[in-house]
């Protein structure tokens, strides 16, 4: 890795951040990792790669909201940004098949929206 | 393709769920208006705002309707949907909203990757103090933004510095980052550091750069496993990018980080025992002055600094210290984060600005108590903090208020009680915590602390008498006067303030012999109200002493000298039979 100068880290920040316009934030902090969040995050991984679908998985820290972990924040184009709590696999399931593909948000499972 | 998003959630508590009654009654009605294509309704777990009966928020206007009764769903087909307008006895307006300033990349970026960091305008803030600013400067936009140390005692961040950058020494000086977080129910760091460590790593940078330091530390405390393991990743990444090590960003600034690991013990975030300890002495602290900021680590000029100040640093500098101070109050600018634990409903951390109330962080943010009971008091500071009773909960919070109250803001721990909190039992807690704590080095702590515990012991096991509050006002005195550390300083904060707003409580267990809050087992009994009591004997294979004899036939009884009052026969009893006073 070549080192920095001011002008390589001024055209860094300006890259984006988002590599696809759909993806899927697990919350891997220590609270989402006692919670079951890494159990999550591989399923996803698993899944997507299974199913073949276009969304991203990534890794974030913990959003806050510690009483309803494991947090998973889904941006998918056409919905609003949401975070869903307690996420298990059933939840993880119900994300991928009715948020990520059919486009609808998931009942009884949304904890805040972003935007 | 649907153009709109209803959210639905009954938020009151007191009744049975209605959200999915109103869920397909509202489904019901869009169909009838044939708008179910074009709109779609969601049930949520959590709507942002609570007791306030059914509450419908509508994307993107971000409309949110409270107290919504299922005649008001053609009000607002027709009139928000159809007319594109709202309705104004509906909407709500949120009190308090959270501010995220420090956790402004919690939970939005991956914390294992710089690339993250950078594009989301991390290190821009280094650049310019290297390439624009330089150290006076530097510090004069700190001191524009009125930053105060996030760990506890408040103290102005830019004076730390400015007396280190004045030390003139030829060997160097130092930057320690103080992660040694040990408040009971406090964990705002660690969650900074795990979700976000390279914005702590670049305010521990300008810190250096700051004063003149070439060498830096974070104090972490092994208990943090995963912090360790990210910040260690992150410092790598730095030094990979030319952001730490020699000519950073091509600058003639060098800096080295390491880590060094705590082994847990609460003296050590003190910052004097936290220098013996880095030191490689026992963790025990001196006095001071000198201060550390002229004779620290290696007897060398050392500014240290907590995680979340160190994490406010590049924000300020990126959008500049007149920004920040326009957050807060007077004498506390900026934001503060909290970890709100206890009878609270949602748990977590909030940051809200400096100034919010009480009540708008325990009530409009974290939605009350969990079982519904009346909120008693907040506990805020740890150990070192002191009980805010709910007739105060209306305080803007901020440094100075808080410390009128007899409590402290301390690093962030916010403790929610209810009905079911003991006021001898919490300050018996924290006293246990410090004396468990205490370093042993100076007399006050050592001996004053385990004696004030034992007062405590005796009122909450029924021994008490009338003489022990006064000498446990004595003690506290002589504690918070003559102790070497802020530990021993501050150990009685939390006995004081309990007397201070609770004596009627302390005076109940020592003059009646009873303890309100049913907390106190050697003042607590427990009994089965044969009237209520339906013989089904799920308390009796509960027990697990074997106290409660008795069959079908006879019913049951508790036996008073078996009894260890662990107080599960009350809480098995789906009849509310078993009576505890």
């Amino acid at each position: 890795m070549n080192k920095l100068t001011p002008l390589d880290l001024e055209k860094m920040s300006k890259e984006p951040l988002d590599k696809s316009k759909d993806w899927i934030k697990v919350g891997l902090s220590s609270c989402g990792i006692a919670a079951g969040a890494e159990d999550v995050y591989n399923f996803f991984t698993e899944e997507v790669k299974k199913r073949n679908l276009k969304i991203e998985i990534r890794k974030c820290g913990c959003a806050g909201a510690c009483y309803a972990e494991p947090l998973v924040e889904v941006s998918v184009e056409g919905l609003p940004s949401v975070i869903y709590g307690s996420v298990n696999k059933d939840v993880a399931i119900k994300i991928l098949e009715k948020h990520v593909i059919s486009k609808m948000l998931v009942n009884d499972c949304i904890f805040e929206v972003l935007a | 393709m649907y153009t709109k998003v209803v959210l639905v959630k009954d938020t009151d508590l007191k009744r049975e769920d209605k959200t999915r009654e109103f869920y397909t009654r509202f489904l019901e009605q869009l169909r009838e208006n044939n708008l179910h294509e074009q709109i779609q309704v969601v049930r949520v777990a959590d709507i942002g705002v609570y007791e306030q009966g059914l509450v419908v928020k509508i994307l993107p206007e971000k409309i949110t309707y409270i107290n919504v009764n299922d005649s008001d769903i053609k009000r607002i087909i027709d009139i928000t949907f159809k007319d594109g307008k709202v309705i104004e006895e509906l909407n709500f307006k949120p009190k308090a909203r959270q501010l995220r300033v420090v956790l402004r990349n919690c939970g939005k970026i991956d914390p294992e990757s710089i690339q993250e960091y950078i594009g989301s305008g991390g290190y821009l803030a280094l650049k310019k103090v290297l390439t624009e600013l330089g150290p006076q400067k530097l510090i004069e936009e700190i001191k524009i933004s009125g930053i105060r140390g996030r760990g506890g005692a408040g103290y102005p961040t830019w004076m730390k510095w400015d007396f280190a950058r004045c030390e003139n020494t030829l060997d160097g000086k130092f930057v320690i980052c103080n992660a040694d977080e040990g408040d009971p129910g406090a964990y705002m760091d660690r969650s900074i550091l795990e979700g976000d460590p390279h914005s702590v790593i670049e305010g521990l940078i300008i810190a250096a750069f700051a004063i003149g330091a070439s060498k830096g530390y974070f104090y972490i405390r092994a208990e943090y496993p995963l912090a360790v393991e990210r910040i260690q990743k992150a410092i790598k990444q730095a030094y990979d990018y030319g952001l730490l090590g020699k000519n950073i960003l091509g600058s003639s600034f060098n800096l080295d980080l390491d880590i060094r690991l705590g082994a847990g013990a609460f003296v050590c975030g003190e910052e004097t025992a936290l220098i013996s300890s880095i030191e490689g002495r026992r963790g025990t602290p001196h006095p001071r002055p000198p201060y550390p900021s002229v004779k620290g680590l290696w007897g060398k000029p050392t500014v240290i600094n907590n995680v979340e100040t160190l994490a406010n640093i590049p924000i300020i500098i990126s959008k500049g210290g007149k920004w920040f101070s326009g957050i807060g109050t007077a004498t506390s600018k900026g934001t503060k984060v909290f970890a709100v634990t206890g009878k609270v409903k949602n748990s977590g951390l909030i940051e809200i600005a400096m100034g919010a109330t009480l009540r708008e962080i325990v009530v409009d943010i974290c939605g009350g108590t969990l079982s519904g009971k009346p909120i008693k008091a907040v506990q805020t500071g740890g150990p070192s903090g002191g009980v805010i009773p709910k007739e105060l909960l209306d305080t803007q919070v901020d440094y100075e208020n808080l410390q009128k109250l007899g409590s402290i803001m301390g690093s962030g721990g916010m403790i929610v009680m209810d009905d079911d909190d003991c006021m001898v039992d919490i300050p018996k807690f924290y006293l246990g915590f410090c004396v468990e704590e205490s370093c042993g080095k100076c007399a006050p702590c050592r001996i004053g602390g385990f004696q004030m515990l034992g007062y405590l012991k005796k009122i909450s096991e029924g021994n008490g008498i009338p003489e022990d509050l006064g000498q446990l006002r004595r003690i506290s005195q002589a504690m918070q006067k003559a102790s070497l550390c802020g530990l021993g300083q501050t150990a009685s904060n939390p006995v004081l303030s309990t007397l201070k707003y609770f004596e009627t409580e302390y005076n109940e267990h020592i003059l009646n012999k009873r303890c309100p809050a049913g907390k106190c087992n050697s003042l607590v009994t427990y009994n089965i109200i044969a009237e209520k009591c339906k013989r089904c004997g799920i308390c009796a294979t509960n027990c697990p002493v074997n106290a409660i004899p008795g069959d079908k036939e006879v019913g049951y009884s508790i036996i008073q000298d078996k009894c260890s009052k662990c107080g599960r026969c009350f809480d098995v009893c789906k009849f509310k039979a078993v009576l505890k006073k």
